[in-house]
């Protein structure tokens, strides 16, 4: 690429994805920094300093990846589907043990979870099984056999680590995939059927009663599947004691006593409620709303439908991140662990969804291409 | 067919959809916050402002420790602290006025304290003063109304009856520090708090996770003081329930008290240690080591000048000297060497050989303990008075790692998988070994050393009790163990230790008469190196070792031990079972820098060996006893003791063949 090849390549490119990303991170780390200054669970700069330091990384790996032409995505596709399946299967046999399940792997000083991977592949191999086979046709039964394999191999594989949370954000990433791709109304009569029968068995018989507790300590060490209502009883007088306008950056007071547990990672989002009440959070769920409404645009707005699913399969990922997380420290949804994108503490969240930005700036930037 | 960009237009229906989903979705949450904020915003308001709900830990209590006869050897006594919770304190001068009037400390001192915690989070108890009195209880609980912010709080600490007897076995527990946590939290599945307390060294240690039971956790409604209002009724907090804490697990172990007192006792002004263990199961029936620290100081937070003395001890009396510390085992490493070669057919009940007192090989000169030489001397007479000349001479023909093969059966060189923390496998050195090591060819010479256990060859105390338990018993190597049974609070044993036996090892049923008749013959004839230490009654086995630390020139060879340098001084030994024909009991004694296994080691033997025949086989004893009256009616005092200054057994001279030794 000459040097005018490349102001045009700027000129061209689409800062919206990781613009409207780098506005919600901003106020995550402002959020950040005050759920964490008076707890001294941890060195309060060095998990900012962190935090900083993954946004960074995650941008850099993020930009490159928008500058790779998106048919790269569509070859690559099954190969880093079928890669990180067997990352999956060697995490389970040889991976590293935190918190009580097997979630990690670790190459000399390198540690990541290959399950973050998957969310992304997921869609990847999801999209091109989609653009090859009859795209013209609305799924039925029969022809969800396939992407059914294709979901739900991972997905257990992520369950048995235990990791029940990012399991079931793959069912539900995929599943939306599906009724992008124009799921027939009685098709999806039939799985919703299917999908509440199987979930209240598995509550019900399927799950040990320490197979629950771990899914649970997880998120605090300190509960048990009971005990656990008593993070969410926090979590909502943190969030309503905000009212409207909120105590004040830095005035949280469930966040400085430590009543909240966890309070930058999973539950950062009470704190931010706390101090900003619900005007905060409706400039906030605001930024998130724009960004989605952005990669449904993209969606619409491509020549290739593979380029269209992916675009609509990674905002899924980045929405049901969002809903979940909120809803379960409002108390309308169980504690699983899922951080809130941006929001949370954590660097392996932000490589994912900066990933994720990357390959849809990508395909926003060879839409004009011709 | 139509072209790929009519698809993806084709979608847009379901865009518009997912679209009206995303906005549903987030209407539904946005609905939440408004009931949570605006519509209830108030009271919870006032439950963030009060903190209502307090959440306090039940401390299970740690599991007791008994000896093997139910004697309690550790347990818990609650005591009182006084503590401060900083989010309740207000008013602050005051109230540490009035705290350091009630507590006779300064107000300065309290303010440090509160200073030292200032990071941690407000609601965590900051201790100002451990284990209060009754009275200052009292005052505190009545003024509690003039003095917010002050509690106080039962802590429960850990006791040990017998405070430093066996202090290394039982280890101790401290509270984990902030900076351990996290890798605590990593390391195990176990889930630790900030105030838990963790086992450190010995059986509080490797045992930790059966002590510590599980502890519960219940909720209080507090006022804005802190003071506990009310048992839990809010309907608000409908979803919580308390959970009860799960006890941990007592032991009891195979240790007997009386044998630990005799051994500590025997021990006194040593450094050293003694292990006795059951021949016939492997128990450990006494493990002492000294120094030795009291385990109590620990759990209370350890006074810094306590610490400081044990730290600035050089004998560091931290180490457990039975199993984390290895020795040369001198002589007492002949026996072996012995079972070698009646095992490879190189000596018999006629071998006799002529010790001159030094022995030649290629152009050095190896000297036996004795200056002269014993003259002719068998092999019964080579272990009984330990000739190193007849040894040496087995060296020239024993191959090392024949040698090291025989050591490898009778479990030295390995650990003996104890369940205690870092226990030590000492050292047998092979050929192999050697090369790895330092790229050099085993030499002939080296094995000279080594038959008298000098040289490489490294043993634990631990290794040296099993390999005489297991000449006793016939060549039974069992896996010592300390845990006989643990139990629930309501008496029920949830585990049980049995005993295990590591190898049967294969060996002459002859060769292990021989060498047993030769150890006899170390403690009950005159000659013996331990003949004046034999005690009474008790018909001990044993062969005594003194094994040589520094390198000594040729001419201080038979200079006086007591008359080196401490340090210099030579490590005595001594390993034993008893009675001889009916063993029972096996021991192994090492005192450091004790110049002499017969005075300094095998004595310290005899008294615990003495203590458990008289507890749990009486009558044998009595037997016994008039048994040698009949046989030996002087007894014991006929015959004045060899002198230490003779140089008594001071075999191993020569630890490495250097030139400079000639």
């Amino acid at each position: 690429m000459n040097f005018s090849g490349f102001i045009n390549s700027l000129r061209r490119y689409d800062f919206s994805f990781f613009g409207i990303s780098a506005v919600i991170f901003l106020i995550g780390i402002i959020n950040l920094y005050s759920a964490t200054h008076a707890t001294a669970q941890a060195d309060v700069s060095s998990l900012f300093r962190a935090q900083i330091g993954w946004y960074l990384i995650s941008l850099v790996i993020g930009v490159s990846i928008s500058f790779i032409q998106p048919k790269n995505f569509y070859r690559v596709a099954y190969f880093l589907y079928l890669g990180t399946i067997l990352l999956l299967i060697l995490t389970l046999v040889m991976g590293q043990i935190g918190m009580g399940a097997r979630r990690w792997l670790a190459f000399g000083v390198l540690r990541f979870q290959p399950s973050e991977l998957m969310k992304l592949f997921v869609v990847l191999g999801l999209a091109r099984y989609f653009a090859k086979e009859n795209p013209d046709r609305e799924l039925g039964l029969k022809e969800l056999i396939i992407p059914a394999f294709f979901t739900l191999i991972p997905a257990l594989l992520i369950i048995a680590q235990p990791d029940l949370g990012t399991g079931l954000l793959i069912l539900l990433v995929s599943f939306s995939l599906c009724f992008y791709r124009k799921l027939k109304l009685k098709t999806l009569l039939i799985l919703g059927i299917i999908g509440l029968l199987t979930a209240g068995g598995m509550y019900k018989f399927g799950l040990r009663e320490y197979q629950k507790k771990r899914i649970t300590t997880f998120i605090d060490p300190e509960t048990d599947l009971k005990g656990s209502g008593y993070n969410a009883v926090q979590s909502k007088i943190a969030i309503g004691s905000g009212q409207f306008f909120g105590k004040g950056f830095n005035k949280s007071s469930q966040a400085s006593f430590n009543y909240l547990p966890e309070n930058h990672t999973d539950f950062a989002f009470s704190v931010f409620n706390e101090e900003h009440g619900f005007f905060g959070a409706l400039i906030l769920i605001s930024f998130y709303v724009i960004l989605f409404y952005r990669f449904l645009w993209l969606a619409s707005n491509v020549t290739r439908i593979f380029e269209s699913v992916v675009a609509v399969g990674l905002m899924s990922i980045l929405f049901w991140h969002t809903f979940i997380n909120m809803g379960m420290v409002m108390g309308l949804l169980p504690i699983v662990g899922i951080p809130l994108p941006y929001v949370s503490y954590g660097g392996t969240s932000l490589l994912t969804f900066g990933i994720a930005c990357g390959i849809v700036t990508s395909i926003s930037n060879a839409r004009n291409l011709f | 067919m139509f072209g790929e960009e009519d698809l993806v237009k084709s979608h847009r229906a379901r865009a518009e959809i997912i679209g009206n989903i995303v906005m549903v979705a987030f209407g539904l949450l946005l609905a939440r916050l408004w009931y949570l904020q605006i519509f209830q915003g108030k009271i919870f308001y006032q439950y963030s402002l009060e903190n209502r709900l307090r959440k306090e830990i039940v401390k299970a209590p740690r599991g007791m420790v008994f000896s093997r006869n139910n004697e309690l050897l550790i347990h818990n006594t609650p005591s009182f602290d006084a503590v401060i919770i900083p989010q309740y304190l207000t008013n602050r001068p005051e109230v540490l006025m009035k705290l350091s009037h009630v507590l006779e400390m300064s107000v300065d001192s309290i303010r440090v304290i509160l200073q030292k915690n200032a990071g941690q989070a407000r609601y965590r108890p900051v201790v100002i003063k451990r284990n209060v009195s009754r009275k200052e209880v009292a005052i505190i609980e009545t003024e509690s109304a003039k003095m917010p912010g002050v509690f106080i709080q039962q802590f429960i600490s850990r006791s040990y009856t017998d405070l430093d007897i066996g202090g290394h076995l039982y280890g101790y527990i401290s509270e984990i520090s902030t900076q351990m946590l996290p890798k605590l939290r990593r390391r195990d599945e176990v889930f630790y708090k900030l105030g838990d307390f963790i086992g450190h060294a010995g059986l509080e240690e490797q045992f930790d996770t059966e002590l510590r039971g599980e502890d519960g956790h219940q909720y209080m409604e507090v006022d804005a003081s802190g003071r506990v209002r009310r048992a839990l009724a809010s309907t608000i907090f409908k979803d919580i329930e308390n959970r009860p804490f799960n006890p941990g697990l007592n032991v009891r172990l195979t240790v007997d008290r009386d044998l630990q007192i005799a051994a500590y006792k025997a021990l006194e002004g040593k450094v050293g240690s003694a292990v006795a263990v059951d021949v016939n199961t492997g128990e450990i029936l006494a493990m002492v080591s000294r120094p030795s620290y009291d385990p109590s100081q620990f759990s209370t937070g350890i006074s810094s000048s306590y610490w400081g003395e044990l730290t600035s001890d050089e004998n560091n009396p931290l180490r457990d000297r039975a199993i984390q510390e290895h020795y040369p085992p001198g002589s007492t490493f002949k026996t072996l060497t012995m079972v070698a070669a009646l095992e490879e057919g190189m000596i018999d009940a006629s071998t006799e050989i002529n010790c001159p007192g030094h022995f030649s090989f290629g152009k050095r000169k190896f000297h036996c303990w004795k200056k002269g030489g014993h003259g002719k001397v068998d092999m019964y007479r080579a272990l009984r008075e330990s000739c190193d000349v007849f040894f040496y001479k087995i060296a020239t023909r024993l191959d090392m790692d024949i040698l090291a093969k025989y050591a490898f059966l009778f479990g030295l060189g390995h650990k003996t998988g104890i369940s205690l923390p870092r226990e030590i496998s000492g050292l047998i050195p092979t050929k192999e070994w050697k090369a790895k090591r330092n790229g050099m060819e085993w030499q002939l010479g080296e094995t000279l050393s080594c038959v008298i256990g000098q040289s490489y060859i490294l043993t634990t105390p631990i290794q040296l009790a099993m390999f005489y338990a297991a000449i006793a018993n016939g060549g039974k190597l069992f896996r010592p163990y300390i845990i006989k049974e643990m139990f629930s609070n309501a008496g029920e044993i949830v585990k049980r230790g049995e005993p295990q036996i590591m190898s049967q090892i294969e060996v002459k049923p002859e060769t292990l008469s021989i060498v047993k008749k030769g150890l006899f013959q170390v403690v009950n004839t005159p000659a013996g190196t331990a003949y004046w230490s034999r005690g009474q009654g008790i018909q001990m086995a044993g062969k005594t070792g003194t094994s040589q630390i520094a390198r000594i020139s040729a001419e201080k060879i038979y200079a006086k031990c007591e008359e080196r340098e401490y340090k210099l001084r030579h490590h005595a030994l001594f390993a034993a079972f008893a009675p001889h024909d009916d063993p029972k009991i096996a021991v192994a004694v090492i005192v450091e820098h004790g110049c002499h296994g017969s005075t300094a080691a095998a004595p310290v033997a005899r008294d615990v060996i003495t203590t458990y025949l008289e507890k749990y086989y009486p009558d044998l004893r009595h037997q016994i006893m008039i048994a040698e009256k009949v046989v030996n009616p002087k007894s014991s005092r006929a015959i004045s003791p060899i002198t230490p200054d003779a140089g008594m057994d001071t075999s191993g001279r020569i630890r490495n063949l250097s030139d400079d030794e000639e």
